[in-house]
């Protein structure tokens, strides 16, 4: 990946894999893999972050004799997820619109 | 470098550190449960893509709030528990707290539950197992058995045939005196290795089947 990945860009996209459905921490990384180049021992601290900010809980849930800890999106964590999603799209018209010379005419009115 | 190895280290780091301990259970059980995810046979694989314990546990510390120099912080006693191996020193204490007792049980209740809801599949295949082997001792046994019952009965025969013609009589006795010879010269053989060797393939099986229910069986994994 020749762009990096900012923590809050990390934790936008694992508040909308969580979202989708629950899941655990193995498969929200291989997941993100389909996008970035991240390792288990990448995500723990971002996961560790969303629970103390209280935008994701965990549960446990019994898988082959052993306990696995789920995540689960909280309110508060779908109204980040929106605010990130709001910002992101705004991010993304403004780079686009230099690097995809996107809504040249706006540039050369401004 | 395998799971307990990774987990073991990961955790002297995070005390060393100075995390407390109900956040050093909560990442263990997460990294345990990675390991775990990532299949039993993955885990040097595992270790190996997750980086150091040490970087693991600066990023892990750095993002609770302990503010750390580096990886070298952890190095003034290097992995003590694992360098000196297993022959020199005793055995490292495993201090991962994360398996309470009640997950052990839950496995085994599982165990048996699949031993006893798999048990028309392997019962039948125990049972041929055991009767192949046992007719193979029949077979064998019967073999020699008849061996003998020939070889004695032809001198028998060539004995009192001896008296009325005398050619038939050391004919019958050569050929008995030959069986006789074979079945000496095979069973011992025989005697001394194949037939322990099928009472002990019989016991292997028993033992096998003690051992399913001691363990709750392999035969579901």
């Amino acid at each position: 990946m020749g762009f990096t990945i900012n923590a809050g860009l990390l934790d936008a996209m694992v508040l909308s894999i969580v979202q989708r459905n629950d899941t655990y921490g193995y498969e929200i990384t291989q997941y993100l893999r389909k996008a970035v180049d991240i390792s288990e021992s990448t995500l723990y601290p971002v996961l560790r972050r969303l629970q103390k900010g209280e935008m994701l809980e965990t549960y446990d849930k019994e898988y082959m004799g052993r306990n696995r800890r789920y995540y689960r999106l909280t309110s508060q964590g779908e109204t980040s997820l929106e605010e990130y999603r709001e910002e992101w799209r705004n991010h993304k018209k403004k780079i686009d619109s230099i690097l995809m010379d996107e809504g040249a005419e706006e540039n050369e009115q401004a | 470098m395998n799971k307990l190895e990774f987990l073991t280290k990961l955790r002297n780091c995070l005390e060393k550190g100075g995390m407390n301990s109900d956040d050093i259970n909560d990442a263990l059980t997460y990294y345990e449960e990675v390991f775990l995810d990532a299949g039993f046979g993955k885990e040097e694989e595992t270790a190996a893509s997750m980086g150091s314990p040490e970087d693991v546990a600066v990023n892990i510390l750095r993002e609770s709030g302990i503010q750390i120099s580096g990886p070298e912080a952890f190095d003034p006693q290097p992995a003590p528990a694992f360098a000196a191996g297993p022959m020199l020193g005793p055995m490292p204490q495993y201090q991962y707290q994360g398996a309470p007792v009640q997950k052990k049980s839950a496995n085994w209740g599982l165990r048996i539950f699949f031993a006893v809801i798999t048990f028309p599949i392997w019962l039948p295949i125990l049972i041929v197992i055991v009767t192949v082997l046992f007719a193979l001792i029949v077979t064998v046994l019967s073999l020699v058995f008849a061996f003998i019952a020939s070889g004695i009965g032809l001198i028998a025969g060539g004995v009192s045939a001896l008296f009325v013609v005398p050619s038939v009589g050391l004919m019958l006795l050569g050929a008995g005196l030959i069986i006789t010879g074979f079945v000496l010269l095979l069973c011992k053989p025989v005697m001394n290795k194949a037939i322990p060797a099928l009472g002990r393939g019989i016991k292997g099986v028993c033992n096998w089947i003690g051992g399913l229910f001691k363990k709750g069986g392999k035969v579901n994994e």
